[in-house]
């Protein structure tokens, strides 16, 4: 054994390396921790809280929401080591039983809940309430009912004018890839080990987007308020069997509120992006893989993706609507408006990760998780394996995220194989004139029938069109001459819950528009 | 930020007589435009103090950019050891200008029974403030710096202005928030026969320092502070006052929040209570968004 001495000399050396080091490293700790960052009011306009005084029970539902986004990440900053149950069970009822029961009267102050959580990462918490007002005044936008239809379209351009004043604030308009929320090496930790708490935060976006449907579909003040009803109720029909009724996958505005994402696509966008980057804090937020010294250096960069016009950007508007379109609605909660009375079951499994071509936006296959029965998996067994498979998932989620719990399936390959036949059977089934009309009275469904025709090479398309246009005036000579249900959605659900007897195609359907495809 | 001269050294005996909000025109103006506030809402936060509002220690936020606060008429009554009762308004407007800095105006009235040299009513001075925050908190708590000057306009203003700086930090644990406030103040010692001025919304001196403590229901939008200051009046020779206060702000609406509170001044020569009540109305600067 050595014995190493060292002289007074060296020692000093030593101490005066370590202090410089030491002066060096301080400033930049410093200047690290030091933010300017700002609040800044919303643009005032007469149609600010209209929504909060004509939807006051939808207003709360919001003000509540904002507790449970800064309690997660509080909880999730100051409390690496607590159990699971902190979050999946004790944050989790109380929440949904008595903060979303009885709601806040006004909008919260999150800094006072997310003590800490702000104090880590202001900068981003600064990008959430900036976006969280824009959210706020588009409701009031299209709550206004003194605002023509015209009038609301003005005011939004300049809400988001406005919005986009703030650039260190401001999420892009440009839709962003699923790889910069799904596919990084933090990715998946929240989701896995949380999967109530993360059902419970995609059901929450579900609702903040899916709210403007309704707000733009209705014709009359009646009709909104209505339809506002109405989707307000979905919301709560999702917390009745977590995390089996809730969403699957993150809800995309595109498929759940499609009417909004046309007309308000930037808006649309800005918002998945806002919904996205919720999702990667918690990631980095849960996952031990990222140090705690390194968690705020993390925020801080994806928050600058999500900034930029540039990093992990779609190709175009179009791409991103079909990468929505992929995922499924069906997995996201459904549509927010003119949905049966039965929540659709999903067709992936909790969480699962899809690929896709960020030129086009379609799906090229799975990277985590699995399908559940394929695409016509609608039973009790589908929905069985979806209520197993988070809590195995979350069992083994501590630490680092799995990257490919099962390695990506090339599906449209797959589908490709299967075409031919999976064509003979949609023709068959068309041919049924009573499915035809299920099919006609199920709106989800006869968007995702247009969809896909719209999605024809050329040549085909006008064919389709003409099949689709006949089917939808069959539906609505039905409808004239049949008496009504008492109301759409207990007519559909009626129809859902006793499907008809298969009958055998008509000799001579008058007015089939599959005929042609008949063999 | 609400200072302005209230009760100089050397002043005759403090005016044994009230302040009250006078009927003037500038009163109305001030109170219909922040009734016809709700044409215009927006949003205020009982979470950003501001001083006298109900203590007089605050935190080192300003406004939100491009917001306009209006103090609605906070009303402050004193009693002092003597079995007098004072009165005392002070209208402000806050507007968040720049970026983390707010301009903020305030118009001191008062109404003061002199006994028998009669009752006088008016302006005690125009408070001029600005207050800029430094940073937002980290791990380095949130700094602020202000000045201000209290402009000798109105019949029971002093005869000069006077002008102070101010240095703020905010430190937020999750269990509570602490404030800490150091004020120094430029000019003369006033001479004999400055008037007795003001209605007791805050008093100037030689230096103020102050802690506070805050804590949040935010469920309720509550927020319960306390606050013990020491002050130095600009006399020199008087000696330092010790001073304690409590109270509440409660968000009322999206945009308008409430406070009430009250305090004693344990030491010097003007021991007594007070209390305090008022309501800030925020809006939007209605022109402009880029």
């Amino acid at each position: 054994m050595t014995t190493r001495t060292t002289t007074p000399k060296a020692r000093s050396r030593a101490l005066a390396l370590l202090a410089g080091v030491a002066l060096l490293g301080a400033p930049r700790a410093a200047a690290a921790q030091w933010v300017t960052t700002y609040e800044q009011i919303y643009l005032q306009a007469p149609h600010n809280w209209e929504f909060r005084n004509r939807y006051q029970g939808a207003d709360r539902l919001f003000n509540a929401f904002d507790y449970g986004h800064a309690i997660l990440y509080e909880t999730l900053w100051t409390r690496p080591t607590a159990p699971a149950s902190a979050l999946e069970e004790r944050e989790y009822d109380y929440l949904t039983k008595q903060v979303l029961v009885r709601p806040p009267r006004v909008p919260l102050e999150e800094g006072a809940i997310a003590v800490r959580y702000a104090q880590l990462a202001p900068e981003a918490k600064q990008m959430f309430d900036w976006a969280h007002i824009l959210h706020r005044q588009i409701y009031d936008v299209l709550a206004d009912d003194r605002l023509s239809q015209e009038a609301k379209d003005g005011e939004v351009a300049r809400l988001l004018a406005y919005y986009k004043s703030r650039p260190d604030l401001a999420f892009s308009s440009r839709p962003k890839s699923m790889v910069l929320m799904q596919e990084q090496p933090y990715s998946l930790a929240f989701r896995q080990r949380y999967p109530k708490f993360n059902g419970l935060i995609w059901a929450y976006h579900w609702l903040q987007v899916g709210l403007y449907e309704p707000l733009l579909v209705g014709t009359t003040s009646d009709a909104r308020q209505g339809g506002v009803r109405a989707t307000v109720a979905r919301f709560w029909q999702m917390l009745a069997d977590p995390p089996r009724t809730l969403p699957h996958q993150m809800p995309m505005t595109a498929a759940i509120a499609p009417e909004f994402a046309r007309r308000y696509a930037e808006a649309a966008i800005i918002f998945d992006n806002l919904h996205s980057m919720h999702d990667v804090i918690s990631d980095i937020l849960a996952n031990d893989s990222v140090p705690r010294g390194r968690k705020r250096a993390e925020i801080q960069l994806a928050a600058r993706r999500y900034r930029d016009d540039t990093s992990f950007v779609m190709a175009s508007e179009a791409a991103w609507r079909t990468m929505a379109r992929h995922m499924g609605v069906e997995n996201m909660g459904g549509p927010s408006v003119n949905f049966l009375a039965a929540l659709p079951t999903p067709t992936v499994s909790y969480g699962a990760v899809m690929r896709h071509d960020d030129r086009t936006g379609e799906m090229l296959g799975l990277s985590y998780g699995k399908l559940i029965g394929g695409h016509g998996a609608h039973g009790a067994a589908a929905a069985d394996t979806i209520a197993a498979t988070p809590p195995e998932a979350a069992r083994d989620a501590r630490g680092a995220a799995r990257p490919s719990a099962e390695p990506g399936q090339p599906l449209h390959d797959s589908a490709a194989g299967h075409g031919a036949q999976m064509m003979e059977l949609h023709e068959r089934m068309m041919a049924d004139p009573v499915i035809r009309r299920r099919m006609m009275a199920d709106t989800a469904m006869r968007r995702a029938l247009r969809e896909m025709v719209e999605a024809m090479p050329p040549e085909q398309r006008a064919e389709h069109e003409a099949h689709v246009r006949a089917m939808e005036r069959e539906a609505a000579d039905a409808t004239s001459q049949a008496p009504r249900p008492a109301t759409r959605r207990s007519g559909a659900a009626r129809r859902a819950s006793t499907p008809a007897k298969p009958k055998p195609a008509p000799t001579r359907p008058p007015a089939d528009p599959h005929a042609g495809h008949k063999p | 930020m609400s200072h302005h001269v209230t009760h100089l050294p050397h002043d005759p005996p403090r005016p044994r007589g009230r302040t009250a909000p006078p009927a003037g025109a500038m009163a109305g103006a001030l109170l219909a435009l922040a009734l016809g506030a709700t044409a215009l809402p927006a949003q205020t936060d009982y979470y950003n103090t501001d001083a006298g509002r109900p203590i007089q220690v605050e935190d080192a936020y300003a406004v939100e950019r491009r917001a306009v606060e209006l103090q609605v008429a906070p009303l402050r009554l004193e009693r002092s050891h003597g079995g007098v009762y004072a009165w005392g308004v002070e209208p402000e407007v806050a507007v968040g200008l720049l970026p983390r800095t707010q301009v903020e105006l305030g118009f001191p009235l008062a109404y003061v029974d002199l006994g028998s040299a009669g009752r006088r009513a008016g302006l005690a001075g125009i408070d001029l403030s600005v207050l800029h925050n430094l940073n937002t908190e980290t791990r380095i708590p949130a700094l602020a710096v202000a000045a201000d000057v209290v402009v000798p306009v109105g019949s029971l203003a002093a005869d000069r202005a006077y002008a102070s700086v101010k240095g703020i930090a905010t430190r937020t644990f999750p269990w509570a928030r602490f404030h800490a406030n150091g004020q120094y103040t430029f000019g003369d010692e006033p001479s004999d026969g400055d008037g007795a001025l003001g209605g007791g919304v805050a008093e100037l001196s030689r230096w103020m320092a102050g802690l506070a403590v805050d804590r949040t229901l935010p469920l309720r939008s509550l927020l319960m502070t306390g606050e013990v200051t020491l002050r130095q009046p600009l006399a020199d020779e008087a000696d330092a006052e010790w001073s304690g206060g409590a109270g509440a702000r409660y968000q009322l609406s999206p945009r308008v929040a409430g406070d009430a509170g009250g305090g004693y001044r344990f030491t010097g020569d003007d021991r007594g209570w007070f209390v305090t009540f008022g309501a800030a109305v925020a809006l939007g600067l209605p022109w402009g968004g880029r």
